[in-house]
């Protein structure tokens, strides 16, 4: 007796189980009829959408990134605080710094006095935006830029940081942003790489900037970015070695691309087709490359607009030329890297030195595109990997001090490719310590490069190691704000 | 109730229960089919019998376990409690029913926010604390406290869903608006703005009608209409057009906040500075009615203020002509001619050429199966004649188009009129005159910039052409002429190595065109009258420090650059250090010291130090060895001095030679001399020169101060000898 009732309340949870379970999974199954991707797998979308064509309509189609490398100081710049400089020399209150985390440079520091800038500001334009006496040339041509005083990032050190404006991660291995541009957008001239990258260096204290910085990460390696050097030989071993002829070279890349064939039958590794592009397109850079960096050409005009250093190989002024040239021969990505910013003493002589480095070339970059009507479809972006403190990094002497690494808040500017010209966004507090208006984090800033550019940063999505993979990684939204 | 359909209802709100958990967690990849959207619309019909079900049976629940009152049958409890259920069930499925239909409802697009999400979640909460109870009540354990807080929570989040739901329906504040009127703008984008009705107005609704209305008329003034604020209040005339600075709108805005009359009143939300700014920049402009935003000039500081208050514009552009052939456009891209969709999904194209050698004009004629899809063409820097403009003038849709740098004429701009759409027309660096652009451009009637830079327009011809033409941006670019002389930088050394044997000659070159390079010898400053000019002639044969500038018309002269040239006429066959060097700047061993490579400043920094060897505790001894006697009259040493980083010049250099390492004697002493703090940076060369004598074994002895000076922070201390060249004469 005792074992039937036990009998019968198995059967009864079992079937009341089964009955339950039926119902509820027809239930499901009725669920799953209206969402059409509940058993798909998500986010497949990724596959459907082709790469190499912008999701919608761009305003930009190019982006030249002036890289400011080693954080120039944004109070002696853009970031105009009378406050700041009336209170020199008085301790930051606790409260402004918050929880704050310090560099080993300064984190030991006993005092942390508040330093203003040295140099005077003044309001240019019709959008009267401030910026500093060391900025001449770019304080007459604030009206194309749209000056941003709220950017804000994670890391606190150079490297990390740097990787992180550049690659969304601060981890590195991941592709760079002009690899991601080259992936999402394809190419726009055949003869020339997608994605180039020039380096010049200033006087001031450098900070290293390394090839894993314009790599293609997980993504097929002709996106990898393209460094030009500033030799001879803008790009080593481009050229024919004496002795051969141009059909020879035919020949030899036309059997060499044979047998890669048969070695990708057998192994299937994409990679050999990728380095069978790359030696065609060595092969045609070998005649579209020495026609772009040839500077003989260009006007007296251009060279006065540039400033004179932009006849010689390796300065920032070349830099900015060439990098016209190239962005006006379709490359999709152009960035420069302008070493010597991180500015911890010695702040004032050295950041004069920089800033006369750039102020000119950079301001002619713009005019120059302006002038050949590119501007309306070419995206400059300039500035550094994060800010400077308000606080002195070491003795606060009445003419030097120095400015240690601050991620809380720093300036940049974005002019062309359907930015809002003329304007200014974003506000920093009093002693320009934290943001108190309009926050723009990097991930907000990578994700309105690329929807600049006609690509959603949601689905500009490579899938690698059983995941996938955005520039913005999880986060970022584009700021409309500064759109036109 | 008939036990079989209370079965079935069972049934049917434990499907609906788990079906609604469903739905709810993948809420955000829920697509409902056209069909079923209907049964979503009829969620504001069908939520008002949960409503009135569940509030009435919630009621009842909470006071389910009132103790039996006289006069009470267990019959009329029993039949309370069974009616109770039923209701209960009935209510419950309705709301899940409810909820399902609300669920398809909220996937179409008018809806979102955080007040839906409200509304949703508290909707969800009732049906599922309803299900609950109906499930809890047959339980032994549920007792009167239970049914209390299920009754009350349930209420609440039934009032909660309710009024939350009104809100989507009506808009959000719809209760309280009548209290407090204060509507929000719309955005229009600037396109379509207009400066009265998008700009003026909203500031007045937002900051004054809730004063200023017709129900109120404070001041006997009424904002809520043009008309109105044309006829002024009390005080007279709200502006003067054209003149903001005598306008009783801006004097008000303006007056101090305490003052009686500044508006609006304190303890009102007052203008922002743009707004005020606004209204001024209106009113300047003559207070126009009904003026497009987007008339205005590109440069115009209302339109500038504008943009900050509109809607970004709109960016999707739609074109009514068909797709290209995929297959067409993919035979027409080639090495040289990139033929690319404008996006994803649009059937434009953007077609971009290069390379001046492999241009033809048949590279535009190929593109005619796709011409009418053509959006954009860049043919920058090509040799496009006149006669390809023609072919040109049929891509119908062009929007942008890039001439700039090619071979036309500005006498074939004519055959480009029919280019109804186009926006950008890019000309720099053509030839096209001011009198070939007057004419033609009244024909593009959608143009918003002509780029003129590098033509033969004059400014003034520029400006004139801006006059006649409000609305399209003419841009001039930079005229190097007209601006004001810079300076030039300065020349730069070209020869391989500033070593030299013998004699060598000066290559000291600019990398600028046409520029004077003008040099002295004798450490004084270069000027661009009396010293020399540097030619391809000029040679030296003596280590020389060479002062050079350089000069160009239009240009001021550079800053002075200092070359030092050094000779070396011997270089000996072997050579070893006795004593180990300073294991910080070991460069590349005594090697270093004949390789040629001259190091620079910041010797600190291990990215420099590659040339520099130091010396700090053992003295630099170096024994070099000549395979055949040589002849030599001075040794002279390259060094670095820089007091701040406790680099300083050798104390005392001794020379030694002698035909073998045996015989060796002293051939010179010197003791160079010593900074007296507060000195540049410098490198300096340490000379010991002596009466000619054939030596084959020679040792240079250089021992490092012994004591920095006292006026050093690190005084007392042995400083750094930093050595990279040895020259032997």
């Amino acid at each position: 007796m005792e074992n039937e009732i036990l009998e019968h309340g198995f059967n009864f949870n079992r079937r009341r189980f089964l009955s339950r379970l039926s119902l509820g999974l027809g239930s499901a199954a009725l669920g799953s009829l209206l969402i059409p991707d509940l058993f798909g797998g998500s986010g497949t979308d990724d596959e459907t959408l082709p790469v190499g064509v912008p999701h919608f309509a761009p305003k930009a189609k190019r982006v030249i990134y002036l890289f400011q490398n080693g954080a120039p100081s944004q109070q002696e710049l853009f970031d105009y605080k009378p406050k700041l400089r009336e209170m020199t020399g008085q301790e930051l209150p606790p409260s402004v710094r918050g929880k704050q985390r310090l560099t080993g440079m300064t984190a030991n520091q006993k005092e942390f006095p508040m330093v203003g800038s040295f140099v005077d500001f003044n309001q240019y334009g019709q959008s009267r935006a401030w910026v500093s006496d060391l900025f001449p040339y770019t304080a007459k041509i604030v009206d194309d830029l749209c000056i941003i005083k709220s950017m804000y990032t994670e890391a606190i050190n150079h490297d990390p940081a740097l990787t992180f404006l550049q690659t969304g991660s601060q981890q590195g291995n991941r592709p760079s942003m002009g690899s991601w541009l080259s992936y999402g957008l394809g190419n726009e001239n055949k003869n020339l790489p997608n994605f180039t990258v020039l380096l010049s260096r200033g006087i001031g204290n450098g900070q290293g900037v390394y090839s894993k910085l314009w790599s293609n990460g997980f993504l097929d390696s002709i996106h990898q970015g393209v460094q030009f050097s500033k030799g001879e030989d803008p790009v080593l071993y481009l050229r024919d070695p004496d002795g051969m002829s141009r059909e020879e070279r035919r020949a030899m890349l036309d059997n060499l691309a044979q047998l890669n064939d048969l070695s990708y039958q057998s192994f299937g590794d994409p990679e050999i087709m990728a380095k069978v592009k790359q030696y065609e397109m060595a092969y045609r850079m070998q005649t579209a490359v020495p026609e772009v960096m040839d500077l003989s050409k260009e006007s007296d005009d251009i060279i006065k607009l540039y400033g004179p250093d932009c006849l010689v190989p390796g300065t920032f002024a070349a830099n900015c030329l060439l990098a016209r040239k190239l962005s006006e021969n379709g490359v999709r990505f152009v960035q420069l890297y302008h070493q010597g910013w991180d500015q911890h003493g010695n702040l004032p002589f050295e950041i004069a030195k920089q800033a006369k480095d750039v102020d000119q070339a950079s301001a002619a970059l713009v005019t120059d595109l302006k002038q050949r009507g590119l501007l309306d479809e070419t995206l400059v972006i300039w500035g550094g990997e994060f800010g400077r403190t308000s606080y002195t990094q070491g003795k606060l002497t009445k003419d030097n001090y120095g400015r240690d690494h601050h991620p809380r808040c720093f300036t940049i500017w974005m002019a062309g490719g359907g930015i809002k010209p003329g304007m200014v966004y974003g506000e920093t507090d009093d002693v320009g310590y934290n943001i108190i208006q309009n926050p723009v984090h990097v991930h907000d800033f990578q994700a309105t490069v690329l929807h600049q550019l006609g690509l959603n940063h949601e689905k500009l999505i490579f899938k690698h190691l059983g995941r996938r993979y955005r520039l913005t990684d999880v986060s970022g939204n584009v700021v409309h704000d500064i759109i036109a | 109730m008939n036990k079989r359909l209370l079965g079935i209802a069972e049934q049917a709100l434990f499907a609906t229960v788990v079906f609604v958990l469903i739905l709810l967690a993948f809420a955000d990849r829920l697509a409902v089919p056209v069909w079923l959207q209907p049964i979503g619309r009829m969620h504001p019909l069908f939520l008002h019998f949960p409503i009135v079900i569940l509030l009435l049976t919630l009621v009842m629940e909470v006071f389910r376990f009132r103790p039996v009152r006289a006069g009470q049958t267990a019959e009329t409890v029993s039949a309370y409690r069974q009616f109770l259920d039923a209701l209960l069930l009935v209510g419950t499925l309705s709301a899940g029913l409810t909820v399902v239909m609300g669920l398809f409802l909220a996937t179409e697009d008018d809806y979102s926010g955080t007040t839906l999400q409200w509304h949703k979640w508290s909707g969800v909460g009732v049906f599922l604390v309803a299900a609950f109870i109906y499930w809890a009540r047959q339980k032994r354990w549920y007792n009167a406290p239970l049914a209390r807080v299920g009754g009350l929570v349930g209420i609440v989040c039934l009032v909660g869903a309710g009024h939350y739901g009104a809100t989507l329906t009506h808009g959000d504040n719809f209760l309280f608006e009548p209290l407090s009127r204060q509507a929000e703008p719309e955005r229009v984008p600037l396109e379509q703005a207009l400066v009265y009705d998008h700009l003026v107005q909203p500031i007045f609704e937002q900051k004054c009608v809730s004063c200023h209305n017709p129900g109120k008329l404070k001041g006997g003034l009424n904002l809520t209409h043009l008309a109105a604020v044309q006829k002024g209040g009390k005080s007279g005339k709200l502006y003067v057009s054209g003149r903001p600075d005598i306008s009783l709108l801006l004097q008000r805005i303006h007056l101090p906040l305490e003052e009686k009359k500044h508006m609006p009143p304190i303890g009102k939300s007052q203008l922002t500075p743009q707004e005020a700014k606004l209204l001024a920049l209106w009113i300047k402009g003559r207070a126009q009615t009904n003026g497009r935003v987007a008339d205005l000039p590109a440069t115009d500081s209302l339109r500038i203020i504008a943009a900050g208050f509109l809607a970004p514009s709109v960016s999707v552009e739609s074109f009514d002509f068909d797709e290209p052939d995929e297959d067409m456009v993919r035979q027409l891209n080639t090495d040289y001619r990139t033929v690319a969709r404008l996006a994803n999904g649009s059937p434009a194209l953007a077609v971009n050429l290069y390379n001046r050698a492999n241009y033809a004009p048949d590279q535009l004629t190929d593109l005619s199966p796709v011409r009418e899809q053509v959006v954009s063409l860049s043919l920058n820097k090509l040799p496009v004649k006149d006669a390809d403009l023609k072919e040109l003038s049929q891509f119908e849709n062009l929007q942008k188009l890039d001439l700039n740098f090619t071979d036309i004429t500005g006498k074939a701009l004519e055959q480009l009129t029919p280019l109804k759409q186009l926006k950008t027309l890019a000309l720099a660096g053509t030839s096209v005159r001011y009198e070939d652009l007057v004419a033609p451009l009244k024909a593009f009637k959608n143009l918003q910039t002509v780029a003129l830079w590098n033509t033969r327009l004059t400014s003034a011809q520029i400006a004139q052409l801006q006059k006649s033409y409000g609305n399209v941006r003419f841009i001039a670019g930079f005229n190097g002429a007209a601006a004001e002389p810079i300076r030039l930088n300065p020349p730069q050394l070209k020869n391989a190595s500033p070593i030299f044997t013998g004699s060598t000659q000066v290559d000291i070159r600019h990398p600028v065109r046409g520029v004077q390079i003008r040099y002295t010898t004798d450490g004084s400053e270069p000027d661009s009258l009396r010293s020399p000019i540097l030619t391809a002639q000029t040679t030296i044969s003596q280590p020389t420090q060479i002062k050079a500038r350089a000069f160009k018309a239009g240009w001021y002269g550079s800053s002075t650059a200092t070359f030092d040239y050094y000779r070396r006429t011997y270089k000996p066959d072997s050579l070893r250090l006795l004593l180990p060097f300073n294991p910080v700047h070991q460069a590349n061993g005594p090697q270093s010291f004949f390789d040629g490579i001259l190091g620079t400043f910041n010797a600190n920094s291990p990215a420099w130090a590659n040339n520099w060897l130091g010396f700090r505790k053992n003295e630099m001894a170096l024994l070099s060895r000549f395979a055949k006697p040589v002849t030599i009259s001075s040794v002279a040493l390259r060094i670095m001095v820089e007091e701040e980083t406790s680099i300083f010049p050798p104390g005392e250099v001794e020379i030694w030679g002698g035909p073998s390492p045996n015989e060796l004697k002293r051939l010179a002493t010197v003791k160079p001399r010593q900074p007296g703090g507060k000195e540049p940076h410098t490198l300096q060369t340490v000379t010991c020169s002596f009466g000619p004598q054939a030596v084959s074994w020679l040792k240079i002895v250089a021992h490092p101060l012994k004591q920095i000076p006292a006026w050093h922070p690190n005084k007392g201390n042995q400083a750094l000898l930093l050595v990279d060249e040895i020259f032997i004469n």
